[in-house]
């Protein structure tokens, strides 16, 4: 399941408090809360979205926009980070999550919303490992992750990817 | 604090959207004038003594400081992320999409959807460059669209409200799914920028276009018929329109090229004599027996047969005179203004004679025709040559005109001066 960290810093894009979020002895990632303990990476992530921030509101404005919400945060925690560490696995996953932003700013809706956040935080590391060259044959998707990265906010302490060189080989090859 | 006033625009004015959507990410209050009506209202003296240029968008704050000029009322209205932070590059950024806004896509965009809108005239040539162009500067765009979410930094800015506006009527009327389907990322762009809730907020019944809008040439003749009252749109047509086009435009066949579209203009293109009653005087049958009998009848026929009151005889006589020299030379001078208004022949005939020889001769000519002015003045076409003749009217009745008509139309006898008959020649 995706690690405690991505959880950490979408609580700190919200501004949250930070609670203690650990791994409890079934491997089940939990997250400490006031009143109760929250298991389970998309029930967590559900309970951080109860605040006022723009991007809360953007993710629940509207029952469609949640759901598809939903299903790119399962297909995050589920695909995503599952096929990680297999490298065949991950040229393709990257691929389809290009060709999806084809045509779209956000993966949901037409604005930020936490479905971008939990893909920016589970894709990031794979994202540093790919070569210029790799990164040429993902020019939607570098698109859309060099926009993220940018806010401030969101990239917090991680360092900043280096998208410059596609800028270069974009206007020669094209999205197709 | 933020700007309040009113905007003075007619409705669904791409132009004011800038200022609106503006003010929409800003929290500007602006509300638009209700009682705003275009031609009349920006016509008023109180209206141009705050806005000279009687134009549209205008905007007026609370506290009394006027802005004409859509780019100007939508900086003013705007917030520090619209007007690009602190950074002045990233300001000079948004400043050149905004030019490229005005200079690239406008033209482009207006001149190939306002003919089919029909407040312009149609014109294949001009629609096809038009397109070409609007091409190109969808291709630019899609190469920025390409690596970049927005057109300066990473957030909306002015920049994208002002082209997202110009782009509007393309998106609306003409850019089909295929033939958008080529420009995927500018196609991305714009409707992420249109779904924004604050663009939803002053778009309130924006469509992308599903089906190509077509040339409709009955939407035309409408406008133009109507262009005297206070059409919405007017504004965009400009003053020196010319109008001619208008006869074309009225063809009710969609999708002709513009020869066929020439051509079938043609037949249709009215005979001015057709003002004129037509008498009881038949040109085709005087011409038919000129033509095959000996002037001895074919003269009394004329006179018998002429009627004086529908029609008239001239007396032509070139002014230059002097400037004649080589007789073939003379008489490609008739022949060639006989070809000019070759369409006068269905009411008119003529003969115009040279008399004496090279470097010495004078041409002067008997004209027949429908009504009783100077049937040149009918048509612009016709008008070319007349100018170098001096034209007098004869009285059908006198024998004065009898023996003139008789000598002309029978290429006999000598000019005023005693030059001898050289050639003649008959327009029929």
């Amino acid at each position: 399941m995706p690690n405690i960290d991505t959880l950490k810093r979408i609580e700190n894009f919200f501004h949250l408090a930070n609670e203690k979020i650990y791994n409890n002895e079934e491997k089940v990632i939990c997250r400490k809360g006031k009143k109760e303990t929250i298991s389970g990476f998309c029930t967590i992530l559900q309970t951080l979205l109860d605040n006022t921030h723009e991007v809360a509101k953007n993710s629940k404005a509207s029952f469609e926009i949640q759901a598809q919400v939903q299903s790119w945060i399962d297909y995050a925690s589920l695909y995503i980070y599952a096929g990680k560490e297999d490298k065949h696995i991950c040229k393709q996953l990257l691929q389809e999550l290009n060709s999806y932003l084809e045509d779209k700013s956000y993966f949901v809706g037409q604005s930020l919303t936490v479905a971008d956040i939990a893909v920016f935080y589970t894709i990031y590391d794979l994202m540093k490992r790919q070569t210029p060259l790799e990164k040429e044959n993902l020019l939607n998707l570098s698109r859309w992750f060099d926009h993220l990265q940018q806010i401030d906010d969101i990239r917090q302490n991680l360092e900043q990817i280096n998208f410059t060189t596609i800028y270069l080989h974009g206007w020669a090859t094209g999205t197709r | 604090m933020a700007a309040q006033g009113t905007l003075y625009t007619y409705p669904e004015n791409f132009r004011a959207y800038k200022a609106l959507i503006a003010a929409q990410f800003s929290g500007a209050k602006v509300k638009v004038a209700q009682d705003f009506v275009f031609g009349e209202t920006n016509k008023t003296e109180a209206f141009l003594k705050k806005f000279p240029s009687g134009k549209v968008p205008a905007f007026e704050a609370n506290d009394g400081k006027v802005l004409s000029e859509s780019n100007a009322i939508a900086y003013f209205l705007s917030n520090a992320q619209l007007r690009g932070g602190n950074c002045v590059y990233q300001q000079a950024q948004i400043q050149q999409w905004i030019s490229f806004a005005e200079n690239e896509v406008v033209p482009a965009s207006c001149a190939w959807v306002f003919p089919l809108l029909g407040i312009m005239p149609f014109n294949k040539n001009a629609v096809e460059q038009a397109k070409k162009d609007a091409f190109a500067v969808l291709e630019v765009l899609n190469k920025h669209f390409l690596g970049n979410t927005f057109l300066v930094g990473e957030r909306i800015t002015l920049a994208d409200i002002v082209v997202f506006s110009n782009l509007l009527h393309l998106f609306q009327y003409v850019l089909e799914p295929t033939v958008r389907a080529p420009f995927t990322n500018v196609t991305r762009w714009f409707n992420t920028i249109l779904n924004q809730p604050q663009v939803l907020a002053v778009l309130k019944n924006y469509q992308v276009c599903a089906k190509q809008l077509q040339f409709d040439p009955k939407k035309f003749a409408e406008f133009q018929a109507k262009s005297g009252s206070a059409a919405p749109k007017k504004e965009a047509v400009k003053k020196d329109e010319k109008k001619p086009a208008a006869k074309k435009e009225k063809e009710p066949v969609e999708e002709m090229d513009a020869a066929e579209l020439a051509l079938a203009a043609e037949p249709k293109s009215k005979d001015p004599f057709d003002a004129l009653p037509k008498g009881t005087f038949n040109f085709d049958d005087f011409k038919r027996v000129y033509s095959n009998e000996e002037e001895a009848k074919s003269i009394p026929y004329f006179f018998e047969k002429f009627d004086a009151e529908n029609y008239s005889i001239w007396y032509g006589e070139y002014k230059y005179n002097h400037e004649l020299t080589k007789t073939f030379m003379s008489c490609n001078l008739i022949t060639g203004m006989f070809q000019r208004i070759d369409k006068m022949r269905k009411a008119a005939f003529a003969s115009v004679c040279l008399f004496g020889g090279d470097n010495d001769s004078t041409i002067s000519g008997i004209w027949v025709w429908r009504g009783q002015d100077l049937a040149f003045e009918l048509s612009p076409d016709w008008q070319v040559d007349y100018e170098v003749y001096d034209w007098k009217k004869l009285d059908a009745k006198s024998e004065e005109t009898k023996k003139l008509v008789t000598q002309y139309f029978s290429w006999a006898g000598e000019d005023k001066q005693g030059r001898k008959f050289n050639q003649g020649k008959i327009f029929k």
